[in-house]
């Protein structure tokens, strides 16, 4: 009780040390970069080793990273139950497709409008209107209590996917319509136009489009992972654990949750414009609700809170069912389509669903919460199942225990900001 | 005139079944805390049993296996999975319940498959009139027995230990459990209740004018969300409302599509979606839901 | 922070900061449908003094406390601190014009670090929003440089100086409520609320407590409103006591004057709880801890 205090004038000295990111002293500091780089490297020169399923999956894989991460957001840091995702995919996707897709075309398409844009003005619009989409529907969740929040949202899904099949001159209705390719200032991410070789490979749409996914997918990582360690991050999750303790501590409540929302849903857009590209069209039963609970899926799996987690998850419940399609003819139980028995869908299905409860049972964390307690093993008491100590819901968290809520990303151990 | 009286019978009829399914969906929310994403499924599970099992057995006890499984069934998912996470965040929760339905969906779905499942009720597909106002024999009943149903339901609800049990924890879970009220026992009741009234709610969703017992069925089912929601998520009358109000939307929105066009075919599937979230704008705990005051 | 000037309503030697002003609670009222939870309370609490609100369990101390940070409405009444009328205002808004509260039951988030749960406390006095962060523009990142060095004086005062990169879920009790306390500290209150501070402290530790708020006053020279059962701190440390009981106001004085007053122990008898006034009797003779000089 030695040390005293003065008053505030002390906040404008400038000397450099407590951030809210811990301070990095084990070896894992040096280890760390290496390996990002290492893996950073292997990713770009993969299109030049392995075959076009995997690329194209790469890429799919990116666009659910990014809506993946969105979701998180909302969900696992401030802890709002959505199951609007899939609607605000669609909005990205839709819009994109409607703003560089062109008008016309053949028999019943006749009536398909488009305002043929670039695509890169089609991106950012898209991502634009899944925003402004967010921000309507905010001040809906904003008043919402969680739980009514998630129901409520089931509601966006259901009249997002009736609109896309009865507005067919823009979303082209119950059988969709095909999407426009990406371009960049005259480079077309097709197969050809230019034509491209590296090291006499030849570089074609998948390959490109792994390379836009790699960039897109870490800037929305990084993105987020800045965001969850500055103010607004740990607002949203101080929201989390109790939103009077965070509206006491000169948090606007509403506020926050209209903006994560806002931002939530422009990850939604940005995804959903990927998955458009990777797809190559769109039709209404890709934005249904097993799409929102598919998301659901991911970021609980990966770790709810956890930007890494949500990366993990994306990969994981993205990659599976392609996977099981892949190598139907090796897996036991698995057959490929048309065989009878169980496809590789169904099985992915099984597999998530039993999954999300045994998390839910017995890891919170999730991946990135198991590969958190390996790193720390020994050195700090685990992590328990939600059960270990009861809390009161709805009410103020009473912070002990990080088991008992809902766990968001490790506290910066070993693991510096750079 | 007679248009409307007719879509407001049917329209009562049907949100009589959503009433049905709401009221499980309330009591589970008031016994544990849990918002049920296993409902919809729940609810396939019991129309599949009876219509696999009518043949062979009979309807009546093709009615009352299907009762008896989907009861069994909720029982289970209460005892193994939500007995186990008591106290966990309500998202967990709600979360957990969406792992076991993709479970249970999936599976009725592989064994669906595309087809149309038909459940032989005695009382077939005619219609009836009643002063020139039509309506199918099966939503008759329906309406009939799900009148009798809720009504037993508030009588219990009000008088029965386990009505003052449920009501009791669901106010002060604590001072409940203090008073001796066994919580677990309460809920595990409360998710049999809620199996009970869905697979009755089954029996008539999928009788005329449904065809049948498809993967359709579960999505109807969704449609006694918002019934529950719009009532106040707590609320056993609110989610009697509630599936009123949702029932008669959704029939007029159908009914007059033809005057409602701009909004697009198919519309009466979406509009207890889009009735739901204007409730919600105005009252955010629905129509008679509690507001939850906060406790510092 | 501005020139300070001795205060003339402390009843012991501080300085009180000037732009502290005191704040008035009148005739406030809270109802819960038929319940009257705060009956038409009012008391005044003088600029940089230590105010304590006492009175048995369901008294209305925490009603009290939640329409001071905006968290409940009053029904009827009005509370004001200087200009601000706070019973008009969002808990937000209410933390902007620098009133901060500690929770009785701690409100803090066990899976961040004490370093971030701090850095909540400079919410209102930083500016960085969603997308500077994100993108970690300069300005950002200054700012939480800057803050960080203000939240480890603080840290440090209250010995959590070596904690700050601990998560707040694996510390001890008393470090967690050492923590609330550090948080509102982090807002730079001119009025600090504190509930219940040294519940479920041990003795020591409720020393320790006690030592930090004189402390607190005297260094910053701010207003303290203290919900406590402790009887013994509160007259050792209280200038004002201000006693409810069933929502009403029964008596408002010094701890001596609240102390011998027949209501005040006619309400703590009656209620049979333990806090008795016989033992804050008691407590008041035995000799205070010394006070530590700053």
């Amino acid at each position: 009780m030695s040390d005293t205090l003065s008053a505030p004038a002390g906040a404008t000295r400038r000397t450099p040390s407590a951030d809210a990111s811990g301070p990095a002293r084990s070896p894992m500091r040096f280890l760390k970069p290496l390996l990002l780089v290492a893996a950073l490297v292997v990713l770009l020169v993969l299109p030049l080793y392995v075959e076009e399923f995997w690329l194209r999956t790469g890429f799919a894989v990116a666009g659910a990273i990014v809506g993946a991460i969105g979701l998180n957001l909302l969900v696992g840091t401030t802890g709002q139950l959505s199951l609007a995702h899939a609607f605000f995919l669609a909005v990205g996707a839709v819009s994109y497709t409607y703003i560089s897709g062109e008008s016309g075309g053949l028999g019943t398409r006749a009536s398909l409008r488009g305002l043929e844009l670039p695509p890169i003005v089609g991106m950012v619009v898209g991502v634009l209107l899944a925003g402004v989409a967010g921000l309507l529907f905010s001040p809906i969740a904003a008043r919402l209590r969680g739980i009514y929040l998630g129901v409520a949202s089931l509601g966006l899904v259901f009249i997002g996917v009736h609109v896309l099949n009865t507005w067919t001159p823009v979303t082209g209705g119950f059988n969709g319509r095909s999407v426009p390719e990406f371009s960049l200032f005259g480079f077309t991410f097709g197969n050809s136009d230019p034509q491209l070789f590296v090291l006499g490979v030849p570089y074609r749409e998948a390959e490109r489009l792994w390379y836009l996914g790699i960039v897109l997918a870490l800037a929305a990582y990084l993105f987020a992972r800045n965001l969850l360690r500055s103010r607004p991050g740990r607002a949203l999750q101080t929201l989390r654990d109790s939103e009077v303790a965070a509206s006491v501590m000169g948090v606007n409540v509403q506020a926050y949750k209209a903006r994560v929302f806002l931002v939530s849903s422009m990850y939604a857009g940005l995804s959903g414009v990927m998955y458009a590209l990777s797809i190559g069209s769109i039709a209404p039963e890709s934005f249904g609700l097993t799409v929102s609970i598919l998301y659901l899926a991911m970021i609980v799996l990966g770790g709810l809170g956890s930007v890494a987690g949500a990366a993990l998850g994306a990969a994981f419940v993205t990659a599976l069912p392609l996977v099981f399609q892949q190598f139907a003819d090796v897996l036991p139980l698995v057959s490929a389509p048309g065989e009878g028995g169980i496809s590789a869908g169904i099985a992915a299905r099984y597999l998530f669903g039993l999954a999300i409860v045994l998390v839910i049972l017995f890891e919170p964390g999730g991946l990135a919460g198991f590969a958190n307690r390996f790193r720390h093993r020994g050195r700090r008491p685990g992590r328990g199942s939600p059960g270990a100590s009861p809390r009161s819901s709805g009410g103020p968290s009473p912070g002990a225990g990080p088991g008992t809520t809902v766990p968001s990303d490790p506290p910066a151990q070993g693991s510096s900001t750079r | 005139m007679t248009q409307f009286l007719s879509l407001l019978l049917n329209g009562i009829s049907l949100g009589a079944i959503y009433a049905l399914i709401a009221l499980g969906f309330v009591i589970i929310f008031k016994a544990s805390e849990v918002v049920s994403f296993t409902h919809g499924s729940l609810l396939l599970l019991g129309a599949y049993t009876m219509a696999r099992l009518a043949d062979p057995i009979g309807f009546l006890p093709a009615v009352l296996v299907g009762i008896v499984v989907t009861a069994l069934a909720a029982f289970l998912i209460e005892r193994l999975v939500i007995n186990r996470l008591r106290g966990a965040p309500v998202i967990s929760l709600a979360i957990v319940t969406i792992g076991v339905d993709i479970i249970l969906l999936t599976e009725l779905i592989r064994r669906i498959g595309p087809d149309i499942l038909n459940v032989p009720h005695p009382w077939g597909g005619d219609s009836v009139r009643i002063g020139g106002v039509g309506i199918s024999e099966n939503r008759l009943i329906a309406m009939g027995v799900a009148g009798v149903l809720i009504i037993a339901f508030f009588v219990a609800f009000k008088y029965s230990s386990w009505g003052v049990a449920m009501r009791a924890s669901a106010e002060d879970g604590e001072a409940a459990a203090l008073m001796g009220i066994r919580q677990g026992r309460v809920s595990a009741l409360a998710w049999i209740v809620a199996g009970v009234l869905a697979a009755v709610a089954a029996l008539f969703l999928v009788g005329a004018p449904t065809p049948g017992v498809s993967a359709a069925a579960y999505t109807v089912a969704l449609r006694a969300f918002p019934a529950a929601i719009l009532g106040g998520l707590d609320s056993t009358g609110g989610a009697l409302v509630g599936g009123l109000l949702i029932g008669i939307t959704e029939a007029m929105a159908a009914g007059y599509q033809d005057q409602l066009s701009f909004l697009g075919r198919g519309f009466g599937e979406v509009a207890p979606y889009v009735v739901m979230i204007i409730v919600l704008l105005v009252r955010p705990s629905g129509l008679f839901g509690t507001k939850e005051l906060t406790r510092v | 922070m501005s020139g300070a000037h001795r205060a003339a309503a402390g009843a012991r030697d501080t300085t009180t900061r000037s732009d502290v002003p005191p704040v008035e609670v009148d005739g406030v009222s809270v109802a819960f449908g038929a319940i009257k939870a705060l009956n038409d309370v009012s008391f005044t609490v003088a600029p940089g003094t230590i105010h304590a609100v006492i009175g048995p369990n369901g008294a209305g101390k925490s009603t009290l406390f939640n329409v001071l940070s905006g968290v409940y409405r009053a029904t009827a009444g009005e509370v004001r601190f200087g200009d601000a009328r706070l019973s008009a205002m969002r808990p937000f808004q209410i933390a902007g014009v620098g009133v901060a509260r500690a929770f009785q039951n701690i409100a803090l988030s066990g899976a961040q670090t004490v370093a971030e749960n701090l850095m909540l406390g400079r919410h209102h006095l930083t500016k960085a929003g969603f997308l500077s962060s994100g993108l970690r523009l300069p300005r950002a990142t200054r700012e939480g440089r800057v803050h960080g060095e203000r939240i480890r004086e603080i840290a440090e005062f209250l010995d959590l100086g070596d904690k700050l990169h601990t998560p707040v879920g694996v510390l001890s009790y008393g470090d967690q409520k050492r923590v609330e306390v550090a948080r509102a500290l982090c807002i730079e209150p001119r009025l600090l609320l504190l509930d219940e501070p040294v519940a479920g402290m041990n003795a020591q530790e409720t020393d320790r407590m006690a030592d930090s708020i004189r402390e607190i006053r005297a260094a910053l020279g701010i207003s303290v409103i203290l919900v406590e059962h402790d009887m013994g701190m509160v007259m050792s440390l209280a200038d004002r006591v201000t006693v409810l009981d069933f929502g009403r106001r029964i008596a408002d004085g010094t701890p001596a004057q609240v102390q011998s007053d027949p209501e005040v122990i006619r309400a703590y008898l009656g209620s049979g709880t333990e806090d008795n006034p016989a033992d804050a009797v008691a407590a008041a003779h035995t000799p205070e801890p010394t006070e530590r000089q700053p």
